[in-house]
């Protein structure tokens, strides 16, 4: 026997058997989600690092608050890298007799090396620039309003006139909350020459490196020990924190689509093949009676497997490279710069999780061919060994956990769906066993039909058993793709409410506060929060000086050398959730000494719990606090938030200023505000908000077409598992039909079995992706009250469950049409 | 050619162990016919199976061209199937996704002959077939299914043939014209022919019949 050539004849002549067409199509389907998903991750990662490199103006940024030794451009240049020198500091600017505190950016003029810098100029024209020719500036909007002021017009930098030559429209940064004030670019050479950058000024030194992904790196590497103190690399990765955020989340959902798939798929081809062994059943009796060998037998059977599975993941991946190209286009203009390329192993990884499924999902009842006796020729021994453990079905359930180990990409989210499906399959053995004990007791007083069909799944108890499974668990696949899904989608959506604070203000002074309610309300203002801001440096923790090499996080370095901006408050604020411990209870403080809540990314970077100290540093005070609470803060809420917050009685007797946040319509002018409070320095979020919004409204329509695949995926399931009992019920509806019975019994019987097995199925369906849904939202996608839609839930399981009767009846009426005779004959 | 040596056949069933064939003994030599023959339940099926190494015995020496199948495992027995044995079945057993041809293509495939579609091709013209070739299972009445497995079971010049109720399924005068097709093709191989039958007029066609009641030999006859 040659097995190639058998398998590669028996899958000609098999394909268009309904079994092996299934096999293959689950497969395209689970393979094309993988590759999408997973290929889509990977560029929009490399898209995400690419307008990070925009926020910081290169690929890497060397900040110092001295003068950088000129060597480092050197370096740089002779790895064929580009440079740009930037100087960023604070400077009072004035025209007239007005003035306004500013952030100078001065840069040589290759600025920005990424992204893009855009003015607008006197006759309202818009382009993209670089650094201002000496003599000129550019200015943000806050400026020309503060000082009423006009392109064209002129401003008194460090005594020297400058003309204002554009209003700055675009550029790097722009996202950045923490400035204190609106800026103004100028050019390096006018900054130097006007004495700006002299020592002992506020500056903060830039060197903006660009080039190809590893020479920067190299370089990175090579600098590193020449770095003079207080001198910090800032790679692309530490940056836009609000938008990778959003990102995150949409790659989550589009994993959990595509693991749905994959996992829904490996069912359908489970069910496939169950059907595809038995109907070989026959055929591997023959063979083994002609002299073919197990081996030989098995050997074609994988060969066939294979043969089918390479042209089927290869479509699966090209499907699958299409989708996200759609997707891509659709979320394309989200991500600035360029397109980063199509990689290749995604598509592999996808290649060989497709083949692993189909295996892991169709072998074990393909190897259970092995134990077919020749004998089997002589007279059909149908008596299976359900009773006997077989190892052999571990393999789906590990490449099941295994799949979701790996394609889930998030523990949480692995967990949660591991545990999910294990509890629905659970849930389902125990529900299956009352029905199948409520079916023996209480059948008996149910009309013939009906009991005909109950019976039979008391007969079958592990069939029926499996079945219920099965059912189940597609059904909560289903649910969770079909309603738990979009609801999550609303849930984000709506996490960004119209009335989203779109305004910053920083510096309030405390006489000024009600003065700037009173002037908000009177513009309308809303969901103005407003909390103290003090300025404070971290000294000690429990009494020790930390040390940046302590702490594997490597953003611990930035707070230990840097500020750190804490704030108090006697409410605990909105969008933040007490995870340990308690909120301060203003009355009952007594002499407990400072307290400090801390939030929970501080508490795992520095490793601390609730008792340890926190030394701060504020102006000439040092406060000892307790830690007494920890918080989970929510940093994409646009509210202002803080990673330290004191007991209001500590923090009070602290030097400080106040910010707030607010809401206000759009077409409100702040230029009068701006002017009358011309400390306060006001940061428009708008754009920031539109970028999220316009984010979350492009990655929910991508992950609706993912959705899409895993809901066919979930079709294709349900048909195999109808496809797989109808064969089992056709040769009994022909029996009954041939003893007399009319196909209103026939139809009874049917109807009774399969609306008893789908309304179990349904239930625990319900149940099992209410409980998913709600975990998810918990720990996977942090959504604050998220209530699963029951009724939804509801509705779509058992309108599912109905239409596994309706679609069980259907079959056997097709049935009910063939003469009987041809169906005993068939066996 | 084939030597029987009390073969008992034994299995456990729900009231306790269940003796399907007690010390059956018989030999046959090469080119005779034998039908096995009883009522229902007498064992015929069985010691059919057992005579072309389908099953082990419980006890007892069978032999097959000079090999000791009780001795031999399930793959070394499957090799010996495939070159010396051909069958013929009650329900034709052909694949029903396979045409005729490549039905009958099947044991040279095993084997890994050379020229399987031209023998295939002679062996259904032999069984006056050679236009319905491309035909599938689905297509051919109950009789041309039976002579489509008459071609494969001769196509590979098996030394022994076991048939198990071969017009079992047909009626009598289709069942008639296989029987003579069988016995023709029978004599032109020179095979050994064993065949278990219900058919009192097939089986005198055999020059031996053995008599099977309660799983043992009651009667043997030969013409």
């Amino acid at each position: 026997m040659k097995p190639l050539t058998f398998a590669a004849r028996s899958l000609r002549r098999e394909f268009f058997h309904a079994e092996l067409a299934m096999l293959a199509l689950a497969l395209v389907l689970a393979v094309a989600a993988l590759t999408a998903v997973a290929t889509l991750a990977s560029r929009v990662e490399h898209a995400l690092l690419a307008s990070a490199a925009e926020l910081i103006g290169g690929d890497l940024s060397i900040n110092a608050s001295r003068a950088l030794p000129p060597n480092l451009i050197d370096e740089a240049n002779t790895r064929g890298l580009r440079t740009s020198r930037l100087a960023d500091f604070p400077s009072v600017v004035f025209a007239g007799e007005a003035s306004r505190l500013v952030d100078v950016r001065a840069s040589d003029d290759t600025f920005p090396l990424r992204g893009v810098l855009a003015v607008r100029d006197a006759n309202g024209a818009e382009r993209e620039v670089h650094a201002p020719p000496s003599g000129s500036v550019y200015v943000e909007p806050a400026v020309l309003d503060a000082l009423a002021l006009k392109i064209g017009g002129k401003i008194q930098v460090g005594g020297r006139d400058l003309v204002v030559a554009g209003e700055i429209t675009r550029s790097p940064d722009s996202g950045s909350l923490f400035r204190l004030a609106p800026r103004v670019m100028m050019s390096l050479t006018d900054a130097q020459t006007i004495g700006l950058l002299a020592a002992g000024s506020r500056v903060r030194n830039r060197l903006l490196v660009a080039g190809p992904e590893d020479a920067v790196a190299e370089f990175a590497s090579a600098i590193k020990p020449k770095l003079p103190d207080a001198a910090e690399i800032v790679t692309i990765a530490d940056a836009q924190q609000n938008l990778s955020g959003a990102f995150e989340r949409g790659g989550n959902f589009m994993r959990l689509a595509a693991l749905l798939a994959a996992l829904l798929s490996g069912i359908a081809i489970a069910l496939a093949a169950q059907r595809f062994a038995r109907r070989k059943r026959e055929e591997v009796a023959l063979l083994r009676c002609l002299g073919a060998s197990r081996g030989e037998i098995l050997q074609a059977l994988l060969l066939e497997l294979v043969l089918l599975a390479l042209p089927a993941c290869l479509l699966g991946v090209a499907a699958g490279l299409g989708l996200q190209q759609i997707v891509f286009t659709i979320a394309g203009d989200l991500l600035p710069g360029t397109r980063p390329d199509i990689p290749w192993q995604p598509s592999l990884a996808a290649f060989a999780i497709g083949v692993a499924v189909l295996f892991g999902f169709a072998l074990p009842p393909l190897l259970r061919l092995r134990e077919v006796e020749p004998m089997r020729v002589f007279r059909r021994d149908d008596a299976h060994r359900a009773g006997r453990f077989d190892a052999l079905y571990l393999l789906p359930v590990a490449v099941a956990a295994a799949l979701i180990a790996i394609g889930a990409g998030d523990t949480q989210l692995a967990l949660t769906l591991g545990l999910g499906f294990t509890g629905v399959a659970a849930l389902s053995l125990v529900l299956g066993l009352v029905l199948l004990r409520i079916v023996r007791g209480g059948g008996r007083l149910l009309p013939g039909a009906l009991r005909f069909g109950l019976a039979n799944l008391a007969r079958r108890r592990a069939l029926t058993l499996l079945q219920a499974g099965a059912l189940a668990l597609s059904l909560t696949a289903f649910a969770v793709l079909a309603v738990i899904g979009p609801s999550l989608l609303a849930s984000w959506r709506a996490e960004l409410p119209s009335d989203a604070p779109n305004y910053f203000l920083i510096n309030l002074q405390d006489d000024q506060r009600v003065a700037m309610q009173e002037r908000l309300a009177a513009l309308g203002a809303t969901n103005l929060n407003m909390l103290p801001l003090a300025v404070g440096k971290l000294v000690a923790i429990n009494g020790k000086t930390p040390k940046p090499e302590d702490y594997s996080d490597r953003r611990a370095a930035n707070w230990i050398n840097g500020e750190t901006r804490l704030s108090w408050s006697g409410e605990l604020p909105v969008s933040n959730k007490l995870l340990q411990g308690r909120w301060f209870d203003a009355d009952a403080r007594g002499d407990a000494g400072p307290q400090v809540s801390v939030d929970k990314m501080w508490v795992d970077m520095f490793h601390l719990k609730l008792g340890d100290t926190l030394t701060l540093r504020v102006g000439e005070r040092e406060v000892v606090a307790t830690i007494t609470s920890i918080r989970g803060v929510r940093w994409d809420s646009f509210r202002v938030n803080f990673f330290l917050m004191l007991d209001a009685r500590t923090g009070a007797d602290l030097a400080h200023s106040t910010v707030a946040s607010f809401h206000l319509p759009r077409a409100v002018s702040l230029a009068a505000l701006s002017r009358d409070f011309a400390n306060v320095s006001l940061i428009d979020l708008n754009q920031l908000l539109d970028r999220v919004r316009e984010i979350i409204g492009r990655v929910s329509s991508a992950v609706i077409s993912v959705l899409g695949f895993s809901l066919a995926a979930g079709l294709l399931v349900l048909l195999a598992a109808l496809a797989a009992t109808a064969d089992e019920r056709r040769f009994e509806s022909a029996l009954l039909r041939t003893l007399g019975a009319h196909s209103g019994q026939l139809s009874a019987a049917v109807l009774g079995e399969f609306a008893a097995l789908g309304l179990v199925a349904g239930g625990i369906a319900a149940l099992g992706s209410a409980a998913i849904g709600y975990t998810l939202a918990l720990r996977v996608f942090r959504f604050d009250g998220y209530v699963p839609p029951f009724a939804s839930l509801l509705l779509v399981v058992f309108t599912a469950a109905a239409l596994v009767a309706l679609a069980g009846w259907l079959a056997t009426r097709r049935i009910a049409r063939t003469p009987p005779i041809a169906v005993l004959r068939q066996g | 050619m084939i030597r029987a040596d009390k073969v008992s056949k034994s299995v456990d069933g729900p009231d306790g162990r269940l003796t399907i064939l007690d010390g059956v003994s018989f030999s046959l030599a090469r080119g005779d016919s034998l039908a096995i023959v009883g009522a229902s339940g007498s064992g015929k099926t069985t010691l059919l199976g057992l005579l072309a190494g389908l099953d082990r015995p419980t006890s007892g020496e069978i032999a097959l061209a000079g090999e000791r199948l009780d001795v031999l495992d399930e793959e070394a027995r499957a090799r010996l199937r495939r070159r010396r044995v051909g069958f013929v079945f009650q329900n034709f057993h052909l694949l029903p996704a396979l045409n005729a041809e490549e039905n009958v293509m099947l044991p040279l495939e095993l084997e890994g002959g050379a020229d399987a579609r031209a023998r295939a091709g002679d062996a259904l013209a032999r069984v006056g077939l050679a236009a319905r070739k491309h035909h599938y299972p689905a297509q051919l009445s109950g009789g041309e299914q039976q002579r489509v497995a008459l071609a494969r079971a001769f196509v590979h010049a098996p030394e022994i043939l076991f048939a198990d109720e071969p017009t079992g399924n047909l009626d009598r005068g289709t069942g008639t014209a296989i029987s003579d097709l069988l016995f023709a093709l029978n004599r032109e191989h020179g095979t050994t022919l064993v065949l278990v039958t219900h058919d009192t007029a097939l089986a005198e066609r055999c020059a031996r019949r053995l008599v099977l009641s309660g799983g043992r030999i009651v009667d043997e006859v030969t013409t």
